[in-house]
């Protein structure tokens, strides 16, 4: 049975992946030919540029796991930039060295490095979950629940150290963004969530509350106690992600993560997960993530000012999203 | 009896806003030993305040009404209020955005200000309209590449030197009087004209609206084509008030213009909302961070209660909305 959804996963990789993998290698092809070009140099070929595209996005990429499976329950998570800001902090402050004067707290130092990793994921988690709570029983929609919790964290963020920054973490902490671990924590999820999502009920409940939440009623499945759940999975990537974050960056501060949310909703969309729910995967938001980080680094690479990136991510955002709609209308009219 | 239905629901809202006036007073006396309300200069300037996020709410209104919603009003003041401003500098000035260019008559920087919101509203408008995807995603990309563009518009540096004619529009109660104006002239084209009748119609049954020969299309692009020009107009009156423009203007204003739409009574599900509710909405979100400011409650603590406003706002709207239609059925 289970050899049976594997293959079937496989088969779904390949067929459906094509179209957006074709972008990606068109996105690779034209920063190459321009980067001849206007740069007299290669993009693509250069081994140390290639490993920092794949380790910036590797944090918008776990982010990215999440809310796929949140959007193709048929929600929106606007939240996820700045829960990540209050969860760094709050490791971060957890992870201080006993010989920093200014700790947050000072009694609190030198702690294993296994309670700030807790802490910070815990705090995400519990964050996640308010916003998964609110929408099921409110019924509220999602992007304005989201939108409240984006202004109630950024201001837990600021709040929680009065705007200061947090740094100076025990040796240990600093693991998770060393070299390429983040990376691997991102496929190893990459991967377990890939399995959950085609393989198991969670995954199952996932696509059927996103395709018919009335006919997932009538079938039996619990929908409040599945959205609470997908959100608070959510909640709890961006943890592992604010983690890394502030492990890489040796120290947290309170405006970390600002407009992450759109990156990450622009990987998932790009990746084929419809926001009309019912529709996605996680190897397409993979590949989403690739091409918004081609893109970045690509104009970063040509020397455009970094403000057109914002303005192009934003029309690439709407263009993702119309092009989706196209292909909810025509699957309808079939 | 309309009228009394909408009398009896704004005197609902008023009473809200009483309450929290009275609260505030209470603890003024009690923590700060000193009047809230009875302080001429502080009702100055919660009204002062409140005008520029009014005169979006006013726009932001007429969308919700529709059943749509607009994220990119922020942004668009802040691009509004750079190209603006840049045609309003005087001469003599030692950072001129256009070097020939200086001393135009108030009204150019004015009209330029108003169009250029009008011009992002009408994209919104279109990319909403025309390929039916939810309004969130068109307008979060627009607040986007709108706060890209006033960042890059002058390299991130402020406009500075404005005329004096130009400044006049920000000073003393002016801003005051034209928000005043604004929720007048859109309360009657709400509540007397076609234009009012067709956005009801739209945001109640947007099919049935369809059938009995409105142009949906185009009513939605003229509406979120209003309320960028809206945008526009709160972004010249800041810039005038503040006598400089920057990038970094109006940052999350499109979550007070909503808030105070919604806790003004207008539904998120569309077809019901009142101008006259929107504007004690303002007030009453100016009278809470006023009384925030007041108690002195940190900064951090009021943007946690505003997030926490906006969720119960809405709410208290969805709670409405179940009622009315169990109560329907």
């Amino acid at each position: 049975m289970t050899m049976i959804n594997f293959q079937k996963a496989y088969t779904n990789l390949l067929s459906e992946d094509r179209g957006i993998l074709l972008v990606l290698i068109g996105a690779v092809f034209i920063f190459e030919l321009l980067g001849w070009i206007m740069q007299g140099q290669t993009f693509i070929f250069n081994s140390q540029r290639l490993f920092i595209i794949i380790l910036q996005m590797a944090i918008i990429g776990i982010m990215a796991i999440g809310v796929t499976q949140i959007i193709i329950m048929a929600g929106i998570d606007l939240s996820g930039g700045s829960i990540i800001a209050i969860a760094g902090l709050v490791a971060a402050s957890l992870a201080q060295t006993s010989d920093n004067f200014r700790a947050v707290y000072p009694t609190l130092t030198d702690l294993p490095v296994i309670v700030p990793v807790l802490a910070g994921i815990a705090v995400a988690t519990l964050l996640g979950w308010f916003n998964g709570a609110v929408i099921a029983f409110t019924k509220i929609p999602a992007f304005i629940a989201t939108l409240a919790m984006l202004v109630i964290a950024r201001g837990l963020a600021r709040g929680y150290t009065s705007g200061k920054q947090v740094s100076f973490f025990v040796e240990d902490f600093g693991v998770f963004g060393s070299g390429a671990t983040p990376i691997w924590i991102f496929l190893s999820l990459a991967l377990i969530f890939h399995i959950l999502l085609t393989t198991t009920v969670y995954g199952r409940h996932n696509y059927a509350i996103g395709s018919n939440e009335q006919g997932a009623r009538m079938a039996g499945i619990n929908v409040k106690r599945h959205k609470m759940l997908v959100y608070s999975m959510a909640g709890f990537l961006y943890g592992i992600a604010a983690i890394i974050q502030t492990s890489r960056a040796e120290t947290a501060q309170s405006g970390t993560g600002l407009m992450w949310e759109l990156d990450a909703i622009a990987a998932v969309v790009i990746g084929g997960t419809s926001l009309m729910g019912g529709v996605g995967r996680i190897t397409g938001t993979i590949i989403g993530v690739l091409i918004l980080g081609i893109i970045t680094s690509g104009f970063i690479f040509l020397r455009i000012d970094v403000f057109y990136i914002a303005i192009v991510k934003g029309i690439i955002l709407v263009v993702a999203v119309v092009v989706d709609q196209y292909r909810h209308k025509n699957s309808h009219n079939r | 009896m309309t009228l009394n239905r909408n009398l009896s629901s704004d005197m609902n809202i008023l009473l809200v806003l009483f309450g929290i006036a009275a609260l505030f007073e209470i603890l003024g006396w009690l923590l700060m030993g000193q009047s809230f309300l009875f302080n001429t200069k502080r009702l100055t300037i919660i009204f002062l305040q409140v005008s520029i996020i009014g005169i979006i709410a006013v726009g932001v209104t007429q969308v919700i009404i529709t059943s749509g919603i607009d994220l990119s009003s922020g942004s668009v003041v802040a691009m509004s209020a750079m190209v603006a401003a840049s045609f309003a500098q005087a001469s003599g000035g030692f950072m001129m955005y256009f070097g020939g260019i200086s001393d135009l008559p108030v009204i150019i920087p004015i009209f330029i200000g108003i169009a250029v919101g009008c011009a992002a509203g009408w994209f919104n408008g279109a990319i909403t309209a025309y390929t039916g995807i939810p309004p969130f995603i068109p307008t979060l990309g627009m607040l986007v590449a709108a706060r890209g563009i006033a960042v890059l518009y002058n390299d991130g540096s402020p406009i500075i030197g404005l005329t004096e004619n130009f400044k006049f529009i920000g000073s003393g109660i002016m801003p005051v009087i034209i928000f005043i104006s604004v929720a007048f002239i859109f309360h009657i084209l709400l509540t007397r004209t076609v234009y009012g009748r067709r956005t009801y119609a739209i945001g109640s049954n947007e099919e049935a609206a369809r059938v009995s020969g409105i142009n949906i299309k185009s009513h939605k692009v003229l509406v979120y084509t209003l309320a960028g020009g809206l945008a526009g107009l709160a972004g010249v009156v800041m810039c005038a008030r503040a006598t400089l423009a920057q990038s970094g203007m109006g940052q999350m204003y499109e979550l007070d213009a909503i808030a105070a739409a919604v806790i003004g009574g207008t539904s998120l599900f569309g077809g019901r909302g009142r101008i006259t509710g929107t504007v004690i909405g303002v007030i009453i979100l100016g009278v809470i961070m006023s009384g925030f400011t007041f108690l002195r409650v940190d900064f951090y603590y009021q943007e946690i209660a505003k997030g926490l406003i906006i969720l119960s706002a809405v709410i208290v709207d969805q709670y409405r909305h179940n009622r009315s239609v169990s109560g329907a059925s």
